[in-house]
């Protein structure tokens, strides 16, 4: 038996009751309490308030001289679909391949391209046009699979991408490469570097948190914590995955059989004593412990609190769809993604398995576009209407594209697609994006960029500009290198997407 | 820093440049064709006619004018650079060319030469270097910590753990004036001295338990794991230490420990993803391997180089490649195959398995002898029946036949003339059938007489003598299994009989033989059955023969084959078939015979390897094997399994091999491994000592490794005695020491760092007598208390007024709580354990078909045993080591990081390891000879801490123990779940509310800031 978590009142009862140091019955240097009045206030108050009061220092406070210019969001929320969905079937519509259906790609179009092993031994590249229907969307009339039918409803806010490219062809490293801008792993992901940039505007809750929901089909794909690993940045700023099962947060819950207010009272001794120490030893290092341990205290409450949606309506819980009461699905990791920029989180990623279609992607496709459509679209509206969907960047793709040729058996109803990173289709929304434009263009196949390639890092290097950062300035030196989310190489933000 | 009048090169100099402009003028790149990172190249003349450095004159130096320019066009660096020179830059800058521009060799690059110890008083050199910086501040210097904190920081540094009450009790009251040298010598000696050196090792060499990539299936190389530990418990000399890993294969006679060693070269990351391209791989693995030695050994960064030249350090793309070269022939796979034990590796068997394994692989040696020799007397036995035929057309028609000919037909037995020569009843007697007519015909024979199967290999014979003077210019003979589908002509394709006249698609039926007819002898034809699509076993019910017009005669029509091979012929047969298999094919064998089955029957002239093919073939392969062989095979499959079964038992660890051929190697353009540029050799970058190599010797790893540590190289012993000072004082001399390049910081005490590069060096690489050597030094003991003015001008503690005063890393965290709850099993080596561990950790990330996918969590001792041991998954590492900043081991990690979290707080409070650890102490304390609360309580704490608690704080422990009390008095059911965290057996002794109390109270004192800290 697990005691139930934290609630806000009991936290709140317990903290009325409890003494701090100051009538501990100890007397301590006057040095330290200076110190620890000094930056403890922000941690204790902002228990009991939503907020800290303003002029006091904020648990996350950004990098100075950051942002670099007046950001266009606040906070990102970074839809990761893992596996490489196929822009063939959902955004990049060919009607003339219809006629391609069984034939071989020219090789004018397919040319001297990396194949995987999956399919450089077959002898055949025969086309697989989409199965699916497309049809006009939005103001915008913009082609939407009928796969997405939530997400067609939104078109007008969606600043779509059709020639996101990158380097790498297999899931590792592509994966690695779209969240850290290196195939090679150790370098800092995108959340990391938002955090460590910009620091966070809640101080009850990490800066940048993370959800791994599973698909109804389970994946055989992995995901890999440097997804949202800090790298070489410091480890506070790594991303914090609220679990599915179990506790949200690691270690989040009290042991059995000791309470809330055993907790505080705990705390306070452990408070008091570490004072103690900070008096005799003035290392700083003690009063920034002191202060994590009262995070953790607030955390046990913040975080219960955000994973309770009994404060939603029952409207907003039906317009996110049925699984939205599901711990580890993504429909809840969407409304909690909301909750979270709602309390100032600075990065929310939700990483999805399962878009890794080589054989039976029609029927596997459809079933993973169900589970991910209602919610994301739901999230796009929900943000709108409470007016943070301004402030709030909403960002959709995978690692890679998915080739037009089909991989294994090919029928007019079933087919497979092998890993495409030549061009896929990646949307922003919110934030500072144009909605209702479409950039880029693919060949009639989707097979190359004919017209304004998007490399991953000039991706990157918009969203990092719409938070206010300009990705050429934001560097940390390691391995004798100025590092970099956009790597070494020129990058370009790609203006023609911002409102 | 500097005084204001001296400016130098590499303090103050080299680092604005290098920070500023190398990145287009530095030894990568040089725009506009100016290079900055030399005297001549920075002072010649320029196209634009001007020099960038005039040595002696800024006025006249274009560097000085631009870093001055206000023209965006013009000024340096450039805007587009996001870089600035500040004004105290612009000054230093302009000083320096003023005073000469003076260029030298960067710092680490230099040669060692030993610094003369500055004079002193104190007894240990380290901190006369240290006083000679500490002099120029006005920092006040601490005094020696006291002897508790003393001892629990010493043996945290040397072990790991903390000391005990009686170890502390001993210390404090040990008069003897060297009663710490003592103890440090106690320390050093201590099993566990190896394993806390061993884990700062690993963090470097990226061990871990899983492959890393894709599946991250188990690898087994614990076993390198366990020889770093005992490498540093015997004090191997660090040269050694350094051979053993990149060259220990290469080693006259290597032993199994220095096999062992190379394991270092083959902890990188591997992967079998569906999809990969093996040569990526394999260039990878060797990119991997480079990277990480260079940094381990010389302290610098390859991986700029691998895409192009260095743009700050001296080390060229190609001198990267050069180095490369020597990892880039390993003998192991591109693709690891997910499996536990991915080739090269090494089989240690214990002691005991070693013997049984010796009984066993007798008993198998002298089963196969029992084999072969039944194999050899089957084969004696088997008589292979001879040749055989039959024949249709001889001396007359076969009986229980019938023959029906063509119109205008004349057929008739007649005397062979000439007679056959040799006739023999294979070759067929005196007669033969003469065949004239005035028009193609045939004559069809058909009746059970004739029925047969198509035997092996048959071949359809006859002889045929054409009539010179009315010769048919064709023949033809059709044989009929369900229908005359299987016929075969020689002689003009156009006069075959019935050609012209047959449906298109019945000529498909017929093959027209090569060999032409000559008339006026006889003529010998043939042609295997298989042309005529007649396979063994078919039926044939039924002959035809035919000719165009004119006369001949014909003789021997029938079927020949081959004698049934004797057992040794089929054995070399089949053995033929398998050598030209290709490679995917023969992987289907056993590893043992692939290599023979490969090489074939022709090229193996080796007795034993005859043997074990033959061997193979006739137990697994014969089709015809009698039961003598069978069951000698049984009895030698039987011991064979007994054997593979203990074989899997035995440990093996992956050790690093090359290939027998060396692979080329290339620059490879961009970094791509499918980019192959200019071919490079084996070499080591010129701006360091030259390799020396046997003449005429192509360089080995061996050669590199001897390189390393030939006591000339300037690199190896800086790193080393930084790496050590780092460990040690929590941040190196050298604080990035991932980085000795120029981009690197530069060291805090360049001649202290020299000092001690040379002083190990020249002891022979004595380890553990550099380690006494700084654990002995004043600085190390020193109170670690921070004084406002150490904290305002040397927050970082570089200069050492001050002990140092760390966190403890996680495992020295973890293992803290079980050993002062008593729980902690001392027990060294193995397989990598797995303890408590938070459910969905591994499940989230892992694979359908990873078998690390599932955590099944160990019990009993395996959950107390030293977190060293815990198997690392690398793609879901145990969250109580990342959680505190431990790496996940994919890459090398030269220096972690100290964060400070929330998510540690709750870990440390919360995490059921530290809960039961928490009850076990409190049980320990209520245990222990003291009886009232206040002896209990300052056993408690000076159990976690070393030191007694000061009247304040017993203070607030006696409180909180009462509050604690008072609250579980009164709630039995959560004092009882509260003591029942945990596997460990819980005393039935002790009131639950009373231990419950307890537990609270040493869960606070186990989350002290001073718990976690090396103070």
């Amino acid at each position: 038996m697990q005691p139930p978590l934290p609630q806000p009142d009991a936290l709140r009862t317990a903290m009325a009751r409890r003494a701090f140091i100051g009538n501990a019955g100890v007397s301590l240097g006057a040095a330290a309490l200076a110190g620890l009045e000094r930056r403890l206030p922000a941690a204790t108050v902002a228990a009991e308030q939503s907020a800290p009061a303003a002029g006091h220092p904020r648990i996350h406070p950004p990098l100075p001289g950051l942002p670099h210019h007046t950001p266009r969001a606040k906070s990102v929320i970074y839809i990761h679909l893992n596996g490489g969905p196929s822009q063939l079937d959902l955004w990049d519509y060919k009607p003339q391949l219809q006629e391609f259906f069984d034939k071989d790609i020219p090789p004018s179009v397919r040319g001297e391209q990396r194949l995987t092993t999956m399919t450089s031994g077959q002898k055949r590249f025969p086309v697989a046009p989409s199965k699916f229907r497309f049809t006009q969307h939005g103001e915008s009339g913009r082609w939407v699979s009928e796969l997405l039918p939530y997400t067609a409803g939104i078109v007008d806010d969606l600043a779509l991408v059709k020639t996101v490219h990158t380097n790498a062809i297999n899931h590792d490293p592509a994966c690695t490469f779209v969240m850290t801008g290196s195939e090679i792993p150790g370098k800092a992901s995108l959340g990391s570097w938002l955090s460590y940039g910009l620091g966070s505007e809640c101080d009850d809750l990490p800066s940048f948190v993370v959800f791994t929901p599973l698909p109804d089909i389970p994946p055989s794909q992995a995901l890999f914590t440097r997804m949202w690993s800090s790298g070489f940045l410091p480890t506070r700023h790594a991303g914090v995955a609220l679990r599915g099962s179990g506790d949200p947060v690691l270690y989040l819950r009290n042991p059995a059989g000791v309470s809330t207010a055993d907790r505080r009272r705990m705390l306070d001794t452990l408070g008091s004593l570490n004072a103690h120490n900070l008096a005799r030893y003035q290392d700083p290092e003690i009063e920034t412990r002191i202060a994590q341990y009262e995070m953790a205290f607030r955390m046990q409450a913040s975080v219960p609190e955000l994973t309770d949606l009994s404060t939603e309506t029952a409207e907003t819980l039906s317009l996110y769809g049925d699984d939205v009461n599901k711990p580890g699905s993504f429909t809840h990791s969407l409304l909690l993604a909301r909750r979270l920029v709602e309390r100032g989180v600075r990065a929310v990623q939700i990483l999805h398995r399962g878009w890794d279609q080589h054989g039976n992607l029609p029927r596997d496709l459809a079933s993973q576009c169900l589970d991910t459509d209602q919610a994301t679209a739901a999230l796009v509206k929900d943000l709108k209407r409470r007016g943070l969907l301004d402030e709030t960047l909403v960002v959709w793709g995978g690692e890679f594209g998915r080739t037009v040729y089909s991989q294994g058996t090919l029928t007019k109803a079933n087919y497979g697609r092998d890993h495409h990173p030549r061009n896929f289709c990646m949307w922003l929304a919110g934030g500072g994006a144009k909605g209702g434009t479409s950039y880029g263009e693919t060949d009639d196949f989707s097979y190359n960029v004919t017209e304004h390639p998007v490399h991953i890092n000039d991706f990157n290097a918009t969203i990092l500009h719409l938070m206010g950062i300009d990705h050429e300035r934001f560097s940390f030196k390691f391995q004798g290198l100025d590092q970099r989310l956009t790597g070494v190489e020129q990058q370009r933000v790609v203006t023609e997407i911002l409102s | 820093m500097g005084s204001e009048a001296t400016v130098q090169f590499d303090r103050d100099i080299r680092p604005i440049l290098s920070e500023h402009c190398y990145a287009c003028h530095g030894p990568g790149e040089q725009e506009a064709g100016l290079r900055l990172d030399s005297a001549a190249a920075a002072e010649a003349l320029l196209d634009s006619g001007t020099r960038a450095i005039t040595a002696g004159n800024p006025h006249e130096s274009e560097l000085i004018a631009r870093i001055n320019a206000s023209d965006p066009d013009v000024i340096m660096p450039p805007p587009e650079s996001n870089k600035t020179l500040s004004a105290a830059a612009k000054d230093l800058l302009t000083r320096w060319i003023a005073s000469g521009a003076a260029y030298e060799q960067h710092w680490s690059f230099r040669p060692i030469v030993r610094p003369t110890v500055p004079a002193g008083e104190q007894p240990n050199p380290i901190d006369r270097f240290l006083a000679q910086r500490l002099a120029t501040t006005e920092l006040p210097v601490n005094a020696t910590a006291d002897r508790p904190t003393l001892i629990r920081r010493l043996s945290f540094a040397l072990t790991g753990l903390p000391p005990t009450s009686a170890e502390v009790d001993r210390f404090v009251a040990d008069e003897r004036p060297d009663a710490y040298e003592l103890l440090v010598d106690r320390l050093l000696t201590s099993p566990h001295h190896g394993e806390e050196m061993a884990r700062h090792w690993l963090d470097q060499a990226r061990y871990a338990d899983t492959h890393g990539l894709h599946l991250d299936n188990e690898r087994q190389m614990w076993l390198y794991r366990d020889w770093v530990v005992k490498a540093f418990n015997d004090n191997l000399p660090f040269d050694q230490f350094t051979i053993w890993q990149l060259a220990g294969d290469l080693l006259p006679e290597a032993t199994v420990d220095q096999q062992i060693a190379t394991g270092f070269s083959r902890c990188n990351v591997t992967t079998s993803e569906g999809g990969s391209i093996n040569d990526e791989l394999v260039f990878r693995y060797a990119i991997d391997r480079t990277a990480t030695m260079t940094n381990a050994f010389m302290g610098l960064t390859g991986q700029c180089a691998v895409c192009h030249s260095h743009k700050f350090d001296p080390l060229s793309q190609r001198e990267f490649y050069s180095l490369y070269a020597f990892f880039n022939s390993a003998a192991d796979p591109g693709f690891d195959g997910n499996v536990l034990r991915t080739t090269p590796t090494l089989a240690v068997p214990a002691a005991n398995q070693r013997q049984q394994r010796e009984t066993l692989t007798a008993e198998v040696a002298q089963l196969e002898g029992t084999v072969d020799a039944a194999i050899e007397r089957a084969f004696l036995s088997v008589q292979p029946p001879p040749p055989a035929a039959t024949k249709w057309i001889d001396e007359a028609w076969p009986e229980a036949t019938v023959a029906r000919h063509g119109p205008d037909a004349r057929v008739a037995w007649v005397d062979r003339q000439p007679a056959a020569e040799n006739a023999t009843a294979a070759t067929g007697g005196s007669r033969c059938l003469e065949f004239a007519a005035e028009q193609p015909t045939q004559t069809v024979l058909l009746g059970p007489g004739l029925t047969m199967k198509v035997p092996e290999q048959a071949t359809l014979v006859l002889d045929v003598k054409l009539e010179p003077a009315d010769a048919p210019v064709a023949v033809m003979v059709q044989l009929r299994s369900t229908g005359w589908d299987h016929g075969v002509a020689w002689g003009d394709w156009a006069a075959v009989p019935l050609v012209d006249n047959r449906e298109k698609d019945k000529r498909k039926a017929l093959i027209h033989a090569d060999e032409a007819l000559t008339a006026g002898k006889w003529q010998r034809l043939s042609i295997p059955l298989s042309r005529l699509g007649l396979k063994p076993g078919m039926p044939i019910t039924g002959v035809a023969i035919a000719q165009s017009r004119g006369r001949a005669c014909w003789d021997n029509v029938g079927l020949d084959w081959p004698a049934k091979p004797t057992p040794t012929a089929a054995c070399n047969d089949w053995w033929q078939q398998q050598a030209a298999l290709a490679d995917e094919k023969l992987r289907e064998f056993p590893a043992a015979i692939r290599s023979l089955l490969q090489q074939g029957p022709k090229e193996t002239t080796d007795p034993a390897a005859i043997a074990k093919v033959r061997r193979f073939w006739a137990t697994q392969v014969w089709t015809e094997q009698p039961a003598s062989v069978a069951l000698a095979a049984a009895e030698l499959e039987a011991a064979t399994k007994i054997l593979a079964d203990l074989d899997e038992l035995v440990p093996e660890t992956l050790v690093f091999n090359d290939l027998p051929k060396m692979r080329d190697s290339f620059v490879m353009e961009r970094g791509a491994y499918d980019q192959p540029g200019e071919k490079v050799q084996r070499g080591t970058p010129a701006f360091l000592p030259p390799l020396e190599v046997a003449e005429n010797q192509n360089p080995t790893r061996l050669d590199l490794a001897r390189w390393l540590v030939s006591g000339k190289h300037p690199l190896t012993p800086r790193v080393a005695a930084n790496r050590l000072w780092q460990q040690f004082f929590g941040t190196g001399l050298v604080k990035t020491h991932e980085d000795f390049g120029l981009q690197g910081e530069p060291p805090s005490h360049p001649a202290l760092l020299d000092w001690l590069a040379a002083e190990y060096r020249d002891s022979g690489w004595d380890t553990r007598r550099l380690v006494r050597l700084l654990v002995t030094s004043d600085a190390f003991k020193r109170s670690s208390v921070v004084a406002p003015r150490q904290l305002r001008q040397d927050p970082d503690n570089r200069l050492l007024a001050r002990g140092p005063r760390i966190r403890l890393d996680a495992e020295q965290i973890r293992d803290q709580a079980l050993f002062v709850a008593g729980l902690l099993v001392p027990a060294m080596g193995g397989r990598g354990v797995k303890p408590y561990q938070p459910d969905n950790i591994w499940e989230p990330v892992g694979f359908a078909g990873s078998n690390t996918r599932n955590y099944y969590r160990d019990s009993g001792d395996s959950l107390y045993r030293r977190s060293l041991y815990t198997f690392l998954k690398r793609t879901a590492p145990p969250p109580f080591m990342s959680n505190f900043d431990a790496p996940n081991r994919e890459a090398y990690c030269a220096r972690r990081e100290r964060s400070n979290t929330p998510l540690q707080a709750l870990q440390l409070m919360n995490d059921v390891q530290h809960v039961e650890a928490a009850r076990a102490l409190a049980a320990r304390g209520l245990a222990a000879s003291a009886t009232d609360d206040a002896d209990r309580l300052a056993w408690l704490f000076r159990t976690v801490l070393a030191r007694r608690p000061e009247p304040p704080e017993l203070v607030l422990l006696t409180t909180a123990l009462n509050n604690h009390r008072a609250r579980y008095q009164g709630d039995a059911t959560s004092a009882k779940q509260l003591i029942a965290h945990g596997d460990s057996v819980v005393p039935t002794h002790i009131p639950p509310e009373e231990l419950a109390a307890w537990t609270l109270l040493a869960n606070t004192i186990l989350n002290l800031d001073e718990a976690v800290t090396r103070n």
